[in-house]
């Protein structure tokens, strides 16, 4: 019976998850065009020699572990704040819900292209508040600095995924049973103290999702550089898989895409599995 | 106020009580509490108030330094143009359809194996939980070309199936997780009962435990139904033919068509967001709920 409903589900999988990243790990290893005839000849290591010893690459590698670092503790902790701030019952909750988690149901690339739009070097909304207030004395040109259109990229994104962090942290909040605190409370214990020692513990399993959740997508970026900035000014906003994707799309070189999938895959692989090491505790019942 | 802050067997009873009582403290928390609420939503919500602004201004109001806020005459003109000039309303259809045919494909099979995984009993049960956590963790990067060699001998690029399967994989796993996190909670009394009366457990799922899971169904639908419409990667490349693109493809190429219309992409950009919004204006509190549902169990 259990066989009957899994193998729709387990086939499925099995022919659009396993089996492509199998072939790319394939077409890493072989020569030739992959498209539109394969050429089955086997190159070993050959395009991972290359792609390795390409600059760009690890360009774009330290580009996206920067990225990626960066975004996703400060969205951890702002998010933990925003669901801490909103864990109780308030007049109007649920259509501050809504407008707390419409950035995360913008689209990627809308997204980009809308804050692309906000800081625009001559126009932008962002220049203009920043002269009223005073930090800014003339327009300045947010993304076509290398190292601002990095930090400006983080604050895109931090401002689109902190309210999602938030929720699946709220949702955590929401199953910590009151009487702990209650407890902690007749021991004495402060509201800093409670935080340490019931939330954060408590808040552990949900944590690794959010983590988890943040960290896979946050590694794999594409939309934002690709809306935002482009990659550029240069290659300081290229990610990894937008590396990758010009690699295979623009120079037609699969079988070094396949190769830096694969290298993508494993180190996705390897932060998820350092992840649930440290973070996962098996059910107590 | 400051007994309380002393006490430190204070209870909620007794804040309740504090509160009744006229208390500056108390009404100054309140208002910090609700000033940084509003804040919040005003921080989210400012880019697409932005973008709303832009899309009624006349063009010259656009490009001004300083930024002219609020537009001198609100102006069709740039929907009308966003209409015109690409065919946003066909990218919008097709979005529909991809989104609704992702998130129907997603609640029929996440179902069957949240039932399988959280009420049935069989071997390997951990393995199948392994194959499926581990599937949700794959980069879709290495998956896109062989899926997208796949397509094209199939014949399923340029065509609805063509991301409808794809993302439909992706988000499997999510979907039977949030089933099956739902499934645990229901009283085992509910599927005895259809058990006794001679109904399979494929006819238990279907007529007594899915007809009570519309919770599920719908956080499960909706969020599915979010990702598919916003996806991008794999709908740029497998979507070749203009009248096939979703509406995210669509706004994102149109501005290296024409010369960066912001007036023009605004327009566009406020209409795709249109169905979003309403979809959470429709549907937060399943949103909301569902996802705790899910995650406060995991």
């Amino acid at each position: 019976m259990a066989a009957l409903l899994l193998a729709p589900v387990l086939t499925y999988l099995f022919v659009i998850s396993y089996y492509p990243i199998a072939d790319t790990v394939w077409t890493s290893l072989h020569s030739g065009s992959v498209m539109p005839t394969r050429e089955q000849q086997f190159v070993g290591l050959e395009h991972y020699r290359s792609v390795l010893s390409s600059p760009s690459f690890w360009n774009s590698f330290w580009v996206t572990l920067i990225y990626t670092f960066v975004s996703v503790p400060i969205e951890m902790v702002l998010g933990l704040g925003v669901a801490l701030l909103i864990n109780r019952d308030f007049w109007g909750r649920y259509v501050a819900l809504v407008a707390i988690l419409f950035p995360w149901a913008l689209p990627t690339i809308i997204n980009a292209q809308i804050w692309s739009w906000l800081f625009h070097g001559e126009y932008g909304v962002i220049n203009d508040l920043l002269i009223r207030v005073g930090i800014l004395e003339s327009a300045y040109p947010f993304l076509s600095d290398p190292d601002i259109a990095l930090a400006s990229m983080l604050f895109v994104t931090i401002w689109k995924t902190t309210s999602f962090v938030a929720l699946i942290l709220l949702a955590g909040l929401a199953s910590i049973p009151d009487n702990l605190y209650e407890a902690a409370r007749i021991d004495g214990a402060s509201k800093v103290k409670q935080f340490w020692y019931v939330t954060l513990p408590l808040l552990k399993p949900v944590i690794l999702v959010a983590l988890i959740f943040r960290t896979l997508p946050a590694f794999q970026a594409f939309g934002l550089p690709y809306g935002l900035t482009g990659g550029g000014p240069g290659e300081s906003t290229t990610t990894l898989v937008l590396w990758a994707h010009s690699q295979t799309f623009t120079r037609f070189e699969f079988g070094e895409g396949a190769a830096a999938a694969t290298i993508i895959t494993l180190v996705a692989m390897v932060i998820c599995l350092i992840y649930v090491m440290t973070l996962y505790e098996p059910e107590v019942r | 106020m400051s007994s309380k802050t002393h006490d430190p067997t204070s209870s909620v009873a007794d804040d309740q009580s504090v509160f009744d009582r006229f208390d500056p403290h108390r009404v100054g928390e309140q208002l910090g509490f609700y000033g940084s609420v509003v804040l919040l939503c005003l921080v989210s919500f400012f880019p697409i108030i932005w973008i709303f602004l832009t899309s009624i201004k006349p063009s010259t109001e656009i490009i001004q330094f300083p930024v002219q806020y609020l537009p001198s005459e609100v102006t069709l003109d740039n929907y009308v143009m966003a209409l015109q000039q690409a065919p946003f309303l066909r990218y919008l259809i097709n979005s529909f359809i991809v989104a609704s045919g992702t998130a129907i494909l997603c609640v029929v099979l996440g179902s069957m194996a949240g039932y399988a995984l959280s009420r049935l009993d069989f071997r390997f049960k951990l393995h199948v939980l392994m194959i499926v956590l581990v599937s949700a963790m794959l980069p879709f990067f290495g998956r896109l070309i062989p899926l997208f060699d796949l397509a094209r001998s199939t014949g399923f690029l340029n065509s609805y199936l063509g991301l409808i399967i794809p993302y439909s994989a992706f988000q499997l796993p999510f979907a039977i997780w949030i089933f099956q996190a739902y499934f645990k909670e229901l009283p085992d009394s509910l599927e005895e009962a259809g058990l006794i009366d001679g109904l399979s457990h494929i006819g238990v799922l279907f007529r007594i435990i899915l007809p009570v899971s519309a919770p599920a169904m719908a956080t499960t639908a909706i969020i599915v139904f979010i990702y598919a419409w916003n996806e991008f990667l794999f709908a740029l490349t497998f979507m070749t033919e203009d009248s096939m693109r979703t509406i995210t493809v669509g706004i994102a190429l149109y501005q290296g068509e024409y010369t960066y219309p912001w007036a023009t992409i605004s327009a566009a950009v406020f209409m795709s967001i249109v169905p979003l919004l309403l979809l959470m204006l429709f549907f937060q509190r399943k949103i909301v709920e569902g996802l705790t549902a899910g995650v406060g169990k995991a």
